[in-house]
C-alpha cells in the first residue's frame, strides 16, 4: 500500500552544504530564512564518470576558504567553495597515464588543513597543505604556496611515505589540531602518523579471537578522532561492528559492539567530544555515546541507500547524511526528526558544511567575496589559525534554539553563542 | 461501544424525522445487523441495498441531464469528478525521471549495463539454479532459456555463487540468473550483472509454466521485442535497465514476439506473447467499436481496410516478481557491498509516463500498445496506434 499522505518537515536553520556525487557533480544546497527549505543553488562541472568524486575536504577560512577534491582519474582539484572556480589541479598518480589509473591507485583519504602549516611557510608566500592517501597505502603531504596573484599556486614536492604493506586503506582521518592522521582499511590496521615528523605512532591490534576461536578479519571501513586531542580513536568495521581505540591504554579496543546487520559506512564525531554518529550499508542511521557504548537513538525515517557520508554543522544541532538512495537529508540531533531532504539524482559519495554561510548573504554576494579573497591574498592571514570561526546568527533564531539547549545543559560552545547574539 | 451507538441513533433520529417526513429516512437508521430474525434482517438489507440502487441511478440520471443540458445551451458541462483511488491520491514522487534530464542520461552512460544497451557487446547469460532443484525448477528454466536469447544453462553442482561469478566472468558472460527453489517451486529470482553488479533479487510468485497455459503459443527462435512499463523512478529505471540489459538490442519483428515486464506498484509482471495483425473485415454497423465508427466517419471509404486486429497468443511462463534489493558484487572484496536498499523505495506508477519506451526506439510503440490490449483482454482494435512510423512496417508482413 503506498503512502498517500506526505510526510511535513520542519524545514532547517540557514546552512549551506556541499554535496560531492558518482558523476562528478558538486551541488550546492542553501537553505535561508529561520525554516528554510533547502534548495540546490548551484552546480559546478559536467557530468562525466570518470570525474567520480572518491573524497572531498573543505577549510572553511572566513577569508579565503578552500575545498579539496580527489576524483576517479587521479586528480585532486582545489576548488574555491564560494563560486566553484578551480584554483588549481593536482596529479597524485606518478604512473602519470591519463585516463586510466589502477584501482588501487585511487585518492581514497583527502584532509585540507585549516591551519596554516607554520614550518612550511615561506617569506612572502602562503601556504596551504593537504593530505592524501591512496588505497595502496601512499600517504603525501603536498603544500601549495599561494602567490601574489590567485593564479600563482605552486605546488611543492609532496612528502611521501607508506602507511600500510598490506591490504588496502579505506579510510582515513586527521584530528582536531592537525598533528595526527589515522589510516586503516581492508587488512590494514588502523595506524596513528604523527604528520610533523612523517613517524609512526601507534597501531592498533587485532581483537582476540572470540570463544568459539573465530578470527575476524580486519577490515575498517571507516575511522574518526573522538574529543580534542588524538588518543580516542572510532572506527567502524565491515562486520557492522564499532570499536573505540585509546591510544594511551592499550593496542586492542577497549570497547566494541555491533549495530544492526551491515558494514558501517560512516562514522562521524559530535563536537561534544563523546557522541558520534554512524551510518551504515543498509541505511540506518544511529548516534551512540562512546563513554557508554549506548545507544542514544536511531535516526528514523525513509533512507533506502547505503549511507555514505555524515557531516556535522559545527554551530546548528543538525547533521546532513548523504548516499545511495541520492538524497541530502538534514536531521535534527536533539529529536532525531527529518529536517528536510533534497533529491540530488546520483549516488553521492561525500557531504560537507560550509560553516561561514550567512543568512544575509546572498547570490550577488559571490562576487564580493571574491574581491575579498583576492584581497586577502596579499593580507598577513591571522585569524586562520583559530580553528572554528565563530559565526553571528540572527539573535530571534538563535534565543529560540538556545532556550531549548539549555534546557538540557550541554554545551559551552552554544553558551558562547549567546554571549555573542547578546552583545 | 453498542450503547454508544445506539444513543447516537436515538438522537439522530427524531432530526431526521425533523428534517424531512419521509418514512425511508426513518428506517434506515435501524441497522439490519442489529435485527436478530434472520429472514427480517436480510429483507431489510435487501431493501436498503436496492434503494442505494435507486439513489444511485438516480443521481446518474442527474448527472447526465445536467451534461446534456450544458451540452445544448453552448455552455462548458460540469467537470468530471474524479474518483480518489490509491493511484492519484499517491504521494509525488520527485524521483521520477524526466526525460529531459540530461544528468540521467550521463549517467546512463556511465552506468554498468550501458556496454550491453548501446550494442557494445551482446548479452550472453548464464542461468542456474540454487542446490537443490527438481520438478517446476527446470521446466521453468527450460521457458526461460526459450524467452532469453543466447542464454545458457549450467548445473549448479555444489559450486560457491563466488566460484561460478568468477568463472561466468572469464567466460565473458554478460549477466546470470539464479532460479533459487523452495519445496520444489521457483520462489526467487536472482540477476547479476556482470562483473561488478549490480545484484537484484526478485521473489518470484504466480509462476504459471507453458503447458498450464490455455491455447498457449510455441515461441519461435527469433529475438523478441521487449516491453518496460513504468520503471520512471530513479531505481526503478535502474532495474529496467537492469531487465533490459538481459536481452538483446535488436528484435526481429518477422518474429512478432514480445516478452512484457509490466511494473505496476513494485510489482513486476512477466508476460510472453506472440501477436498478429489480421485484416478483419468490420461488420458494417458496429455499435461496441467506436474506433472503427470513428474511422468510418472521418475517412468513408477505407473502413475495410483499415480495421486491423491484432490477436496475442500468450506463450507463457508467467509470472510477477517483487521486492527487489539491489546491491553491488564486488568480487575483489569477495562480498556483497550494498549498493542500493530498495525494500522502502516504491516504483511509482504514473500513468502514461513510461521513459522506457523513450529509451527504447520506436519500434517498441506497437507492442507498448500491445499492453494496452493485454488490460482490455486479447481482443482490440488495432487502429487505435495508426500513425506510428513502425504501422508501414508491420503491415508489410502481415499483408
Amino acid at each position: 500500500m503506498p503512502r498517500t499522505t506526505a510526510l511535513e518537515c520542519p524545514g532547517c536553520p540557514p546552512l549551506r552544504a556541499l554535496t560531492f556525487d558518482a558523476l562528478g557533480l558538486v551541488k550546492v544546497v542553501e537553505a535561508r530564512g529561520t525554516q528554510g527549505i533547502p534548495t540546490v543553488v548551484d552546480r559546478w562541472g559536467a557530468p562525466d564518470s570518470s570525474q567520480c568524486v572518491l573524497a572531498a575536504s573543505i577549510a572553511d577560512h572566513k577569508t579565503n576558504p578552500i575545498l579539496a577534491v580527489s576524483r576517479k582519474n587521479g586528480q585532486v582539484e582545489l576548488l574555491n567553495p564560494l563560486n566553484g572556480d578551480v584554483h588549481v589541479t593536482i596529479k597524485t598518480s606518478e604512473t602519470g597515464a591519463v585516463g586510466h589509473i589502477p584501482e588501487d591507485d585511487l585518492v581514497v583519504g583527502l584532509h585540507m588543513f585549516k591551519a596554516e602549516r607554520t614550518e612550511r611557510m615561506e617569506l612572502s608566500s602562503k601556504s596551504m597543505a593537504f593530505l592524501t592517501c591512496t588505497m595502496k597505502g601512499n600517504a603525501s603531504l603536498r603544500s601549495i604556496k599561494v602567490k601574489d596573484t590567485l593564479a600563482g599556486f605552486t605546488c611543492s614536492e609532496p612528502s611521501s611515505w607508506n602507511v600500510c604493506t598490506a591490504g588496502k586503506i579505506l579510510c582515513s582521518s586527521v584530528d582536531k589540531d592537525e598533528s595526527h592522521a589515522l589510516f586503516g582499511g581492508k587488512g590494514a590496521e588502523i595506524n596513528v602518523w604523527d604528520l610533523h615528523e612523517c613517524s609512526k605512532l601507534w597501531t592498533a591490534k587485532s581483537p582476540r579471537r572470540n570463544s568459539l576461536d573465530i578470527f575476524v578479519p580486519t577490515w575498517f571501513t571507516t575511522a574518526t578522532f573522538l574529543g580534542r586531542d588524538h588518543r580516542k580513536i572510532v572506527a567502524g568495521t565491515n562486520y557492522h561492528q564499532v570499536r573505540l581505540y585509546d591510544i594511551s591504554a592499550q593496542r586492542r579496543p577497549v570497547m566494541s559492539f555491533d549495530f544492526r546487520e551491515s558494514p558501517i559506512k560512516a562514522v562521524t564525531e559530535d563536537v561534544d567530544g563523546y557522541a558520534i554518529y554512524l551510518g551504515t550499508g543498509a541505511g540506518d542511521l544511529a548516534t551512540f555515546d562512546m563513554r557508554t557504548g549506548k545507544l542514544l537513538g536511531c535516526f528514523r525515517g525513509k533512507c533506502s541507500g547505503s549511507i555514505r557520508s555524515i557531516a556535522r554543522h559545527p554551530d546548528h544541532p543538525v547533521i546532513a547524511s548523504c548516499g545511495l538512495d541520492s538524497y541530502l537529508r538534514f536531521w535534527d540531533i536533539k529529536t532525531r526528526q527529518l529536517l528536510s531532504a533534497v533529491f540530488l539524482k546520483q549516488h553521492l559519495t561525500s557531504v560537507v558544511f560550509d560553516a561561514n554561510f550567512k543568512e544575509e548573504e546572498s547570490a550577488g554576494n559571490t562576487g564580493e567575496q571574491l574581491n575579498q579573497l583576492k584581497e586577502s591574498d596579499h593580507l598577513e592571514v591571522e585569524d586562520n589559525n583559530d580553528p572554528l570561526p565563530v559565526k553571528r546568527k540572527k539573535s530571534s533564531k538563535n534565543g529560540k534554539r538556545i532556550k531549548r539547549v539549555k534546557s538540557k545543559k550541554s554545551k559551552d560552545r552554544v553558551q558562547d553563542n549567546t554571549d555573542d547574539s547578546s552583545s | 461501544m453498542g450503547g454508544k451507538r445506539s444513543k447516537a441513533e436515538s438522537e439522530e433520529t427524531p432530526l431526521a424525522v425533523a428534517d424531512d417526513e419521509n418514512p425511508n429516512n426513518k428506517k434506515r437508521k435501524i441497522l439490519p445487523s442489529l435485527i436478530k430474525n434472520k429472514e427480517k434482517r436480510s429483507a431489510v438489507h435487501a431493501k436498503l441495498k436496492h434503494d442505494k440502487k435507486i439513489e444511485k441511478k438516480k443521481k446518474a440520471k442527474l448527472r447526465d441531464a445536467a451534461h446534456k443540458r450544458a451540452l445544448e445551451l453552448g455552455e462548458e458541462p460540469p467537470p468530471k469528478k474524479i474518483p480518489r483511488t490509491i493511484e492519484n491520491a499517491r504521494e509525488f514522487d520527485e524521483t521520477v525521471c524526466k526525460p529531459d534530464d540530461e544528468e540521467l542520461f550521463a549517467g546512463n552512460d556511465a552506468d554498468e549495463f550501458s556496454s550491453v544497451l548501446k550494442r557494445e557487446s551482446t548479452p550472453k547469460i548464464l542461468i542456474t539454479t540454487c542446490r537443490f532443484n527438481s520438478t517446476r525448477g527446470p521446466a521453468f528454466i527450460e521457458e526461460l532459456l526459450s524467452v532469453i536469447p543466447n542464454a545458457h544453462y549450467y548445473k549448479r553442482g555444489t559450486y560457491d555463487l563466488k566460484k561460478i561469478v568468477e568463472y561466468a566472468n572469464k567466460k565473458e558472460f554478460t549477466s546470470m540468473i539464479v532460479v533459487h527453489t523452495n519445496r520444489r517451486e521457483p520462489d526467487a529470482l536472482l540477476i547479476i550483472n556482470l562483473p561488478d553488479g549490480p545484484t537484484a533479487h526478485f521473489k518470484l510468485s504466480k509462476l504459471v509454466l507453458r503447458r498450464d497455459i490455455k491455447n498457449h503459443g510455441n515461441p519461435t527462435s527469433h529475438m523478441p521485442e521487449l516491453v518496460l512499463n513504468n520503471f520512471t523512478t530513479r531505481l526503478g529505471h535502474r532495474v529496467g535497465r537492469m531487465i533490459q540489459s538481459l536481452f538483446p538490442q535488436d528484435p526481429n519483428f518477422r518474429g512478432r514476439r514480445v516478452v512484457t515486464f509490466h511494473n505496476q506498484r513494485d510489482f513486476i509482471f512477466f508476460r510472453h506473447h506472440r501477436y498478429i495483425f489480421e485484416g478483419k473485415e468490420s461488420k458494417k454497423p458496429d455499435p461496441k467499436n467506436k474506433l472503427a465508427k470513428s474511422v468510418k466517419n472521418s475517412k468513408g471509404e477505407k473502413v475495410s481496410q483499415e480495421n486491423v486486429i491484432a490477436r496475442l497468443q500468450e506463450c507463457g511462463p508467467r509470472f510477477t516478481l517483487n521486492g527487489f534489493i539491489s546491491r553491488t558484487w564486488t568480487l575483489a572484496a569477495g562480498d556483497f557491498s550494498y549498493d542500493l536498499f530498495g525494500c522502502g523505495v516504491e516504483v511509482h506508477l504514473v500513468k502514461g509516463a513510461t521513459l522506457i519506451t523513450y529509451i527504447h526506439h520506436l519500434w517498441l510503440l506497437p507492442s507498448e500498445s500491445l499492453i494496452e490490449l493485454l488490460r482490455h483482454g486479447a481482443w482490440a482494435s488495432y487502429t487505435s496506434v495508426l500513425g506510428y512510423p513502425t504501422w508501414s512496417f508491420v503491415r508489410d508482413e502481415t499483408e
